[in-house]
């Protein structure tokens, strides 16, 4: 049986391709203004490429803008789909932290059902998502990708607010201005993130086995950091070699679709 | 019957009251104003049932801080701007200030002084020991010596009792109609009109319940059921459309606009055994165990409440229900301990989302996520 999962996120669209359990195919880009266009435009290629038909696929959608895949058969919220996800490749997961561009989440699974039993989501803000990294890297001068490792050669990262993302800003510039090394600004933005989500995520009991997912687990000073903040190590999804934790959402709304098709 | 019509039809009933030649009151809708001496008064109590949106809380921060309780806010900002559906605020005549929480004394102080309303004072007590109880009567024979001044006219104790027999057989009325097995958003559109109309809406009230048949008051609901604690939600708030759209249904509202309201039912032997209407409200101000003003405790009353609530349906139609835990952002009253609340609710087996929110158009994404993702998880 083919399911698709459709993840339309505010930054990004990912969307995976099953084939009973295994991953046939995927794809991720830029979700734009316009997610409707680019979730269909992903889905058409994903079907020419593979010579498949609308017919043959149950599709469900997740995510932000899981309302407006106009193609999908369901759709489930991505708390559900990331806790489904997660244990696609670390089945014995007992907590997820997924932070995407606009939001973060953390998610308790229960030992028993292997059901979501408790969640947490960040308020209205960015502080503690992607866009709060996309921000500082911008105020730092630092393209996105390599912040993370100018963060890890710091050993004395300076201290940054976690609640406001324009108030962080000022900090950094300031901070700036007082002559701080630049990798020890990188380390305190990466802290402040780990700190405001580690909280929200103790709130509900999370504990190892922890899945770190969503786009902002590819950054390696989050991960540290929120490890220092748990007192635990933690774990991403990796599908040979390379970081899947982007696609859990996606993977999760397939293999939630598979469950369901199949009663 | 949509909200606008409902705002309208208001505006209309309290001009006629007005020019009958009543006196409107105006108060925060906390479960502890004794509405009953109002109406002995022959003044209208106007309950602030209004929920906020952007703009409200945008035009309150002229007088207050973005970080108040985000329903004080809305109030402020309502009467700051009064759009067109809101005329009937300018019939107000009196604003009570009271206390059930510090928000509540901010927002009606701000009101009264800000938007030149006279105000009346009735303080509460937060314990219900035999000192507290003598003070809320004597509060309550000073808002009677306050009303009667402006009257130039004596309140009858017979008058009285006759108010709290009338309010009385409402709310037995409206307890009767929120065990009625119909929908979140029809219920609670009823309780919203029914408590701000008080009993001038029993007549309708009554003829709502003939014209249901056994039929559909048997209707069954596939949707998941859920029980809605903390804030109230108010007029013109769509909160109770996302639980539904996102496949729930509100069967049970411990709130204001609810539970807190029409529980407060005084027994026939206590109105036929105390002579004095006044040792009737206290009494009833004793037993109120409904609300979350009293302390010591109120937390802990609050989860056995809850806890029989969820286990008397469950016992009575062998589902389960799901607890959403209603929190007005910077409501300190109900957010500061819903952490504790939701844990210990969940030691018993209940499921509860803290649905912490303000009125803004910006999140309603988020607020549907997590509504939705709550009733996937129960």
């Amino acid at each position: 049986m083919k399911t698709c999962g459709v993840d339309i996120g505010s930054l990004e669209t990912k969307m995976v391709l099953l084939d009973d359990k295994n991953i046939m195919d995927y794809r991720v880009g830029r979700s734009t203004f316009d997610f409707k266009r680019v979730g269909s435009n992903m889905f058409n290629e994903l079907l020419e490429k593979h010579n498949l038909r609308k017919s043959e696929i149950y599709v469900m959608s997740t995510g932000y803008g899981r309302n407006t895949v106009s193609f999908a058969d369901d759709r489930i919220t991505e708390i559900t789909a990331h806790a489904r996800g997660v244990q696609y490749f670390y089945p014995e997961a007992h907590s997820v932290i997924d932070i995407g561009g606009q939001d973060s989440k953390a998610i308790v699974i229960s030992e028993k059902t292997r059901n979501v039993i408790d969640f947490q989501m960040n308020d209205k803000c960015a502080a503690g998502t992607g866009r709060f990294i996309e921000v500082m890297a911008g105020a730092l001068e630092v393209p996105i990708q390599q912040i993370g490792e100018l963060a890890l050669n710091s050993n004395n990262p300076a201290s940054i607010s976690s609640t406001c993302t324009v108030f962080a800003e000022s900090e950094v510039i300031s901070l700036f201005a007082r002559g701080t090394k630049k990798e020890d600004i990188a380390a305190g933005i990466h802290k402040s993130i780990a700190r405001r989500v580690a909280g929200m995520a103790k709130r509900i009991g999370v504990a190892p086995l922890l899945v770190f997912c969503g786009g902002v687990a590819k950054n390696i000073a989050v991960k540290k950091f929120l490890e220092l903040e748990l007192g635990f190590e933690i774990v991403t999804p990796v599908i040979n070699g390379k970081s899947s934790a982007q696609l859990t959402g996606a993977i999760g709304a397939a293999l939630i679709a598979q469950e369901q098709r199949s009663g | 019957m949509d909200n606008l019509e409902l705002l309208s039809d208001y505006s209309s009933f309290l001009r006629e009251k007005k020019e009958e030649g009543k006196k409107i009151i105006g108060f925060i809708s906390h479960d502890n104003i004794p509405e009953e001496l109002f109406d002995a008064a022959g003044f209208i109590p106007l309950r602030l049932l209004f929920a906020g949106n952007d703009e409200f809380m945008d035009a309150s921060h002229d007088y207050l801080p973005p970080s108040t309780c985000a329903f004080a806010q809305s109030c402020i900002g309502l009467f700051s701007l009064k759009p067109n559906q809101y005329e009937f605020l300018d019939l107000i005549d009196y604003f009570i200030v009271s206390n059930h929480c510090v928000s509540d004394i901010c927002a009606s102080e701000i009101i009264s002084k800000r938007f030149d309303i006279p105000r009346l004072n009735f303080y509460i007590p937060y314990t219900n020991n035999e000192n507290s109880i003598k003070y809320f009567k004597l509060e309550l024979l000073e808002l009677k010596k306050q009303l009667e001044e402006i009257n130039g006219k004596e309140i009858k104790d017979e008058n009285l009792k006759e108010s709290i027999k009338k309010y009385n057989s409402f709310k037995r009325k409206l307890l009767d109609f929120s065990f009625l097995n119909i929908s979140g958003s029809e219920k609670l559109k009823i309780l919203q009109k029914a408590i701000l109309y008080g009993p001038f809406f029993l007549p309708e009230l009554e003829s709502f319940f003939e014209q249901r048949s056994d039929n559909e008051i048997q209707t069954s609901f596939n949707s998941k059921e859920v029980l809605l604690t903390g804030g109230s939600i108010f007029i013109n708030d769509p909160l109770i459309d996302l639980v539904e759209e996102g496949g729930g249904n509100i069967t049970f509202f411990d709130s204001w606009i609810g539970n807190n309201y029409y529980s407060q039912i005084i027994a026939n032997d206590i109105l036929d055994s105390i002579k004095n209407p006044y040792d009737i409200l206290v009494h009833r101000f004793k037993n109120n165990n409904f609300g979350d003003h009293s302390v010591p405790n109120f937390l802990e009353n609050k989860i056995l409440q809850l806890e029989k609530i969820y286990q008397d349906h469950l016992k009575k139609t062998g589902r389960k229900l799901g607890i959403i835990n209603h929190i007005i952002k910077f409501c300190d009253h109900i957010s500061l301990l819903s952490s504790h609340l939701k844990n210990r609710l969940q030691e018993k087996g209940i499921q509860v989302l803290n649905l912490e929110r303000d009125y803004s158009r910006a999140i309603r994404g988020q607020l549907s996520t997590r509504i939705e993702a709550f009733l996937e998880m129960i």
